[in-house]
């Protein structure tokens, strides 16, 4: 079911019948160095996990594991649960995943249906395998993160901060709340508002999404990045990816303005906010 | 649709205000008098402690903050000029940048403030708003407390700036202690943005800050701008007043969404097409 978004190219279809046969390990990629690296502290006791992370993988075109596409590497997945590796659609929201991806087959931004083809807020976790650097900032209140990509940020409040209502907000990005659990960080973001996508594949949510983001030390220079997602209007079950981060050291943050990129490519981004296009009516 | 839409009136007003009428005069200087000195709060390395969040606007908001003297108008504050030297309170352009400068105030030409695009607005645009200061180990991070996404991380580690190369819309900022004067020195621009109403520097400007505490609840600041190529000679502004401390923010739940939801700016290009009968320019050419 789920190559039905690759039908027509036959190499494709060989290039997954073989990850098929290697689906097998993705179970045993447990974080085994996670329990056993123990992370310096911050002068308020929390785990410091400050500093530039960047995720250098391919998990921003196709969470799940793929053949090659125009531009895009084949590789591997990076759901870990379910075992089997692919996000647990609802059969209609498969079809939605297919649709989403034909219509990013454009050079034209405005009519690319990713939303990032505009350079709309990315969403998360989408925001941090984009590819482009992060850094965390830790204050005793809060943790920011703060992206290369187009100077988004993020702030997640720490402790029993309490959540807005999602008819009373309702964010790209979502609304953050931090907490520590032993070396992890630990953010839940909820009030999403549906519009955004997990990667360039067309895999979505709808705005029920929860997500639970667990950042994870594993050594002086590596995060292991997990996130779970929760979305009962699209999934059946929910899922979880995981990922390592490497630390950039050679230098810090830098700017990627995406919409002064679209400016320089002759492509003013006056289209109309027509943001109910290319969702699925069970998703509204 | 839900609140997607919130940030993007204010940006109107870059374009609208050209009705007010400009005086380009005045003295600089002012600013009442002078705050009381007083005790300083103290981090346990001694430094001024400078976290909180700071205001230096004499009231109300403008999103294009004007720097020389000025009378009120829609959508603008009227006030004298912020500019403590030279002291007639006017930017010492050279003429072609002068003339530069005015041909961005003509309202057709709006479409050309990259704050229209809900592009970065640049370090040097920033004083207008609120400042939230942060303190992460030898990190000083500097919020805009708007929903523009104005985040400046400055690490106190670092003593050179970047390679030439590196030329950036927020700049890169370097800083040190003088005594109990945090001074921020950022250079590397990219030639983008506006300073507010027009008015600009250049990617080769030097731009130095300096933030001195005078008492608990008060920091004076000011901004001395060095580039050759645009102006005569350095010139220094301060705030409209002294930086008052205000309300912490604890919780920052509000995303800036300038873009998502920018339906402003189709207007501004109409406008632009129709009046000069060709397309807008790729952004890229507007670089100076």
């Amino acid at each position: 079911m789920r190559h039905r978004f690759v039908i027509g190219l036959v190499a494709v279809v060989a290039a997954a019948a073989f990850t098929y046969s290697l689906s097998a390990p993705i179970t045993a990629q447990a974080p085994a160095g996670a329990q056993s690296y123990v992370p310096p502290r911050t002068a308020d006791g929390q785990p410091d996990l400050q500093g530039v992370w960047r995720a250098w993988n391919l998990a921003k075109f196709d969470l799940e594991d793929h053949g090659a596409k125009p531009g895009v590497p084949a590789g591997r997945g990076f759901v870990v649960d379910p075992p089997d590796g692919k996000i647990p659609y609802k059969p209609w929201a498969i079809e939605q995943r297919r649709k989403n991806y034909e219509g990013t087959k454009t050079f034209d931004p405005a009519k690319n249906a990713d939303p990032l083809a505009k350079c709309f807020l990315p969403g998360v976790p989408r925001l941090t395998y984009l590819g482009w650097p992060l850094q965390i900032v830790q204050t005793p209140a809060q943790v920011a993160i703060y992206y290369e990509f187009s100077h988004r940020r993020r702030f997640a409040a720490v402790g029993n901060v309490p959540v807005p209502s999602s008819e009373d907000m309702s964010n790209w990005l979502g609304v953050s709340r931090a907490r520590f659990e032993g070396n992890s960080l630990v953010i839940t973001v909820t009030n999403f508002n549906g519009y955004t996508w997990f990667d360039m594949a067309g895999n979505f949510h709808s705005d029920a999404l929860r997500v639970v983001e667990r950042y994870t030390p594993t050594g002086p220079d590596t995060l292991q990045y997990e996130a779970t997602m929760e979305d009962a209007n699209v999934f059946t079950r929910p899922w979880t990816i995981r990922m390592s981060l490497q630390r950039q050291t050679d230098i810090g943050l830098l700017e990627y303005e995406c919409t002064d990129m679209l400016d320089q490519m002759g492509v003013p981004h006056t289209w109309p906010r027509d943001f109910e296009t290319h969702r699925g009516p069970e998703a509204r | 649709m839900r609140r997607l839409l919130f940030p993007i009136t204010a940006l109107v007003v870059v374009g609208v205000v050209t009705s007010t009428s400009i005086s380009g005069q005045g003295r600089g200087g002012g600013g009442g008098a002078p705050a009381p000195a007083g005790p300083v709060p103290r981090t346990a390395d001694g430094k001024p402690d400078l976290r909180g969040v700071w205001s230096g606007a004499s009231g109300g908001f403008t999103h294009t903050a004007l720097i020389e003297a000025h009378e009120g108008g829609f959508g603008i504050l009227g006030g004298p000029s912020i500019i403590i030297d030279p002291p007639d309170g006017v930017i010492p352009y050279r003429p072609a940048a002068l003339a530069e400068r005015n041909r961005r105030r003509d309202d057709l030409n709006a479409y050309e403030d990259r704050a229209s695009h809900c592009e970065s607005y640049g370090m040097a645009r920033l004083h207008q708003f609120n400042l939230d200061v942060q303190y992460a180990g030898p990190l000083i991070i500097m919020e805009s407390a708007t929903p523009t996404r104005q985040a400046r991380i400055i690490d106190m580690r670092r003593t050179e700036h970047l390679p030439d190369s590196f030329r950036l819309w927020m700049g890169d900022s370097i800083a040190k202690w003088e005594g109990d004067t945090l001074v921020i020195e950022t250079t590397n621009f990219n030639g983008k943005t506006w300073m507010g109403f027009g008015d600009y520097h250049g990617p080769n400007a030097v731009i130095v800050e300096r933030f001195t505490m005078v008492n608990s609840n008060t920091i004076n600041w000011t901004m001395t701008i060095t580039d050759p190529e645009i102006f005569t000679r350095p010139w220094t502004i301060r705030s409209v007043a002294p930086l008052a401390r205000r309300p912490a923010i604890t919780v920052r739940d509000e995303e800036d969404d300038c873009n998502e939801g920018n339906v402003q700016l189709r207007h501004l290009k109409n406008l632009y097409e129709t009046e000069y009968g060709t397309p807008v320019p790729r952004s890229n050419d507007l670089q100076r």
